[in-house]
């Protein structure tokens, strides 16, 4: 007897737009733990964790009859993601710029690497380091340094031409490592 | 010197890479509020457009307002009339035969 398979994503996409809400509830099921993995990068807390995950999955669901089953879900729901973190972490610094920088955060005393790395606290240094940079900036160093995403694959996601991810990229490093080499000297 | 800060860096990065933030407290229950919130959404779409009308009815309750107005005036006014005509009809008929206006 053949091993009733799972029903593929583009299958319970069309079931959703059939109007089958648990079809969606699957969907949610299988892709949530990716979504909720790149939004961590970019949220403080479970809160805002929270918040974009539902933003992402919401959005998913305004659009779902635009996907065509051309790509993967997966794809084109990472395309949402990458866009729902962007627009909340431009939220965030307009926020944040009439708030003052963050007093609380990270120690001025561990911005050391060396130090932060011995300590175990590389994440949370990184964390530090990033809140300082742009939307823009924080965006692509953290799909391209702390997921590893190939630069075309940036390209797909953000809509930026490939030079442009490359060009962004690099300065994005620059002005993190200068981040980091002024808050050590202070 | 700039070779010993870039590979700094990266060995940032991997250690950043490696403690990835544990999200199954974020993700406990998540199913339930988003349906939750889908739910809202779209029961306040209906709440949205009412909203949104609200000035659409508003005018409309202005114009029927203004329009029961103007139509009590004309309504008066022809009462009048129909009054001085019941008690003075000999007049009133003399004054359209012959065009008299008094």
């Amino acid at each position: 007897m053949a091993a009733v398979l799972p029903p593929a994503d583009a299958d319970l996409v069309a079931a959703t737009l059939g109007g089958d809400e648990d079809a969606f509830a699957e969907l949610v099921r299988r892709h949530q733990r990716r979504v909720f993995g790149t939004a961590s990068r970019f949220a403080r807390d479970h809160h805002q964790l929270d918040d974009i995950a539902q933003e992402v999955f919401l959005r998913a669901f305004r659009h779902l009859g635009k996907f065509r089953g051309e790509a993967p879900f997966e794809h084109w729901l990472a395309r949402i993601t990458v866009s729902a973190c962007y627009d909340f972490l431009r939220k965030e610094r307009r926020t944040r710029e009439q708030v003052s920088l963050d007093a609380h955060d990270f120690d001025a005393r561990d911005t050391n690497i060396d130090a932060a790395l011995a300590a175990g606290r590389a994440r949370e240094l990184v964390e530090y380091a990033m809140r300082r940079l742009t939307a823009e900036e924080r965006l692509i160093i953290t799909l391209a340094e702390l997921e590893e995403r190939p630069m075309r694959e940036i390209a797909a996601l953000t809509g930026w031409s490939e030079a442009n991810v490359k060009v962004r990229a690099f300065r994005a490093r620059q002005n993190l490592k200068k981040i980091l080499e002024v808050s050590h000297e202070r | 010197m700039n070779d010993d800060a870039e590979q700094k860096l990266n060995a940032l990065f991997a250690a950043a890479r490696a403690t990835e933030r544990d999200t199954s407290r974020a993700e406990f229950g998540f199913e339930a509020r988003l349906a939750a919130r889908l739910r809202e959404e779209s029961g306040g779409s209906l709440f949205a457009w009412a909203w949104k009308l609200c000035p659409f009815f508003a005018a409309l309750a202005l114009a029927a307002s203004w329009w029961g107005h103007l139509n009590l005036r004309a309504e008066a006014a022809t009462q009048i009339v129909a009054e001085a005509t019941q008690e003075n009809a000999e007049q009133v008929l003399l004054a359209y035969m012959t065009g008299a206006s008094r």
